[in-house]
């Protein structure tokens, strides 16, 4: 873990991704509470000092909507990512243990998710289970666990062969006890370089489901980076050259999708002994 | 069976999933309240089929499908129009974007990644993975957006919008291939930004396996210059895991050009899936998403025949 912090880009990535989550979590020390129906002020204002980044089309003040939208995109990035991980840590282990049929299987699944294109399947999913929370988050889950499951896969497959495996078996140890104690643990360090890559996917995912419109609606709703890309489009926010409104949830959506990047090839790159030679 | 397995799981999103096209067909309210409604529910169920059994319903859509019938658009020009004859027209035009923007990207993304795999650890190398990993990073709405409000707004260079000008048939052919050129300017240098790292990075990071090995000793003890070494040896070995990485890439093609034509009004399959889906007309939405599917599954077979071409060992094989 150490190597990590010789990686400049790695720790590059994580100053911007800590920065982000403090902004997140401070946000009503920061510019108050979520603005409610009754902050309403004139609509697409151009920035002034009371709105430095002006008001969307609602009236409310962009900063305010801008540093909360970091909130869900967080959000929905995390929970995806974790989601994700579970799926496709399972399939991976499985496939790469049992072998066999069982492998055949799961990497022809997985292969068949790796290569349908992502953004039109996120978008028929979402638009017909609806845009509430969790079948957002399931929904770019479900485009998000391929690589995780083929990289684990062929990391188990050179694990197993390892003597203490053998040796496990040897003294009667079950399948079952093998994968938790024996093969997870050693997969578990590539799991979390893939968790945070899979973080900047989802957060990259979300962002164009939301610019399409689907993003999180319903009662207590947060909108989020896409959506006020989306609303600042649909309202023609550049043509009346309020570019304020439009730019920083693409520039903070960038920031947050580099920074999660930025960190996770440092890991993965300090992780995965395939790579290492690469240094 | 890749194929299979895709029309399958396109008629199962659609059919098993929660809701009902007839929602979408009546008018909001007329449904399941008024006398009437219920009366032209019940007829719209049976003329779709949807009182058939579900197993019935699978074999008639592979039946229709294998005629290259996709179904019925719900809402499209006033519904009843055939999925597959809104997007054939569409098609040709989404292809010569995407084929544009691909080989842009592809002819950049080799001469970056050459120059950063070659000069690895420089300023040059730290300066084109920085910038091709921020472009990837950037949303392509966001990236297409500000450059319209900057190359066509701000600074009014480039056109906005469309695939010619409005004049466009008053001009000889070859001013109108330029014309068609000049808008699509724009839209490919918004594609090159958000996808040149898939080319620069790989070729880079396949660069960097390559040089430690003995072959390149060899090559430079015999003394051959750098840009023979490059050439004859690095180069050959190094761009092949670069078309095995383009099989994610043409999943990217797809997104990429949905974002594209919708933001620059391409009237492309991109722009329809925007429509589709803002309209919630699943039957072409689920036709566009088989249709991109099966471009993603062909293109994947042309670079395994390319790999095939370019891979000695498999070629003397």
């Amino acid at each position: 873990m150490l190597l990590l912090l010789h990686d400049k880009l790695a720790v590059a990535g994580l100053i911007i991704i800590l920065v982000f989550i403090f902004v997140s979590i401070a946000a009503p020390l920061l510019v108050g509470s979520y603005p409610t129906q009754f902050e309403r002020t004139t609509a697409l204002q151009p920035p002034s000092s009371a709105h430095p980044f002006g008001t969307d089309w609602q009236g409310f003040d962009v900063l305010k909507l801008v540093v909360y939208g970091g909130r869900v995109s967080l959000l929905i990035g995390f929970t995806s990512s974790l989601v994700a991980m579970l799926l496709g840590t399972t399939v991976g282990l499985v496939a790469g243990y049992y072998g066999r049929v069982t492998d055949q299987l799961l990497s022809r699944a997985t292969d068949f998710f790796l290569v349908i294109p992502w953004l039109p399947f996120v978008l028929i999913l979402v638009a017909i289970l609806g845009s509430t929370l969790p079948t957002i988050i399931f929904a770019i889950a479900i485009v998000s666990w391929p690589t995780t499951a083929r990289i684990i896969r062929s990391q188990v497959l050179t694990v197993k062969e390892r003597q203490f495996i053998e040796r496990a078996r040897a003294v009667g140890s079950g399948n079952g006890f093998i994968l938790r104690k024996h093969i997870l643990p050693n997969v578990m360090p590539l799991v979390w370089a893939e968790a945070v890559l899979t973080i900047s996917s989802a957060v990259f995912t979300e962002a164009f489901l939301s610019f399409f419109g689907l993003g999180w609606r319903g009662p207590g709703a947060v909108e989020s980076w896409g959506q006020i890309a989306n609303e600042a489009y649909t309202n023609l926010a550049l043509l009346r050259g309020l570019w304020l409104y439009f730019a920083p949830p693409g520039i903070f959506i960038t920031l947050v999708v580099l920074g999660f990047a930025m960190l996770g090839y440092g890991l993965e790159e300090v992780l995965n002994p395939a790579l290492r030679r690469r240094r | 069976m890749t194929v299979f397995l895709i029309a399958t799981l396109n008629f199962f999103i659609v059919q098993v999933l929660p809701g009902d096209p007839t929602r979408v067909l009546l008018p909001r309210g007329s449904s399941n309240v008024t006398q009437g409604g219920s009366d032209l529910r019940a007829q719209l169920t049976r003329q779709w089929g949807l009182d058939q059994p579900i197993t019935t319903r699978y074999v008639l859509y592979f039946a229709n499908l294998l005629q290259g019938n996709l179904g019925t658009t719900i809402t499209y020009q006033k519904g009843g129009m055939p999925v597959a004859g809104v997007i054939a027209p569409r098609l040709s035009t989404t292809l010569v974007l995407v084929g544009l923007a691909t080989a842009a990207t592809m002819w950049l993304g080799l001469v970056l990644g050459r120059i950063s795999g070659w000069r690895r650890g420089r300023p040059v190398d730290v300066s084109i993975t920085m910038a091709t990993l921020i472009g990837y990073s950037m949303p392509s709405f966001w990236v297409s957006l500000m450059l319209i409000y900057s190359l066509a707004f701000v600074v009014p260079v480039f056109p906005a919008f469309g695939v010619q000008s409005r004049n466009a048939a008053t001009f000889d052919p070859l001013t109108q291939v330029l014309d068609q050129l000049y808008h699509y300017f724009l839209p490919v240098v918004t594609f090159v930004i958000t996808n040149v790292a898939w080319f620069s990075l790989t070729l880079r990071n396949s660069l960097t396996d390559t040089l430690p090995e003995d072959y390149m000793l060899t090559a430079m003890a015999k003394g051959l210059t750098e840009r023979q070494q490059l050439r004859k040896h690095a180069m050959p070995n190094a761009r092949l895991p670069v078309l095995t990485a383009s099989a994610l890439y043409f999943g990217w093609v797809v997104s990429g050009a949905i974002v594209i034509e919708e933001v620059f009004n391409i009237p492309g399959l991109g722009q329809l899936t925007w429509d589709a889906t803002r309209v919630r007309d699943f039957p072409l939405l689920s036709g566009v998403f088989l249709v991109a599917t099966l471009g993603v599954v062909v293109a994947n077979a042309i670079a395994d025949l390319l790999y095939m071409y370019l891979d000695p060992r498999v070629r003397e094989a």
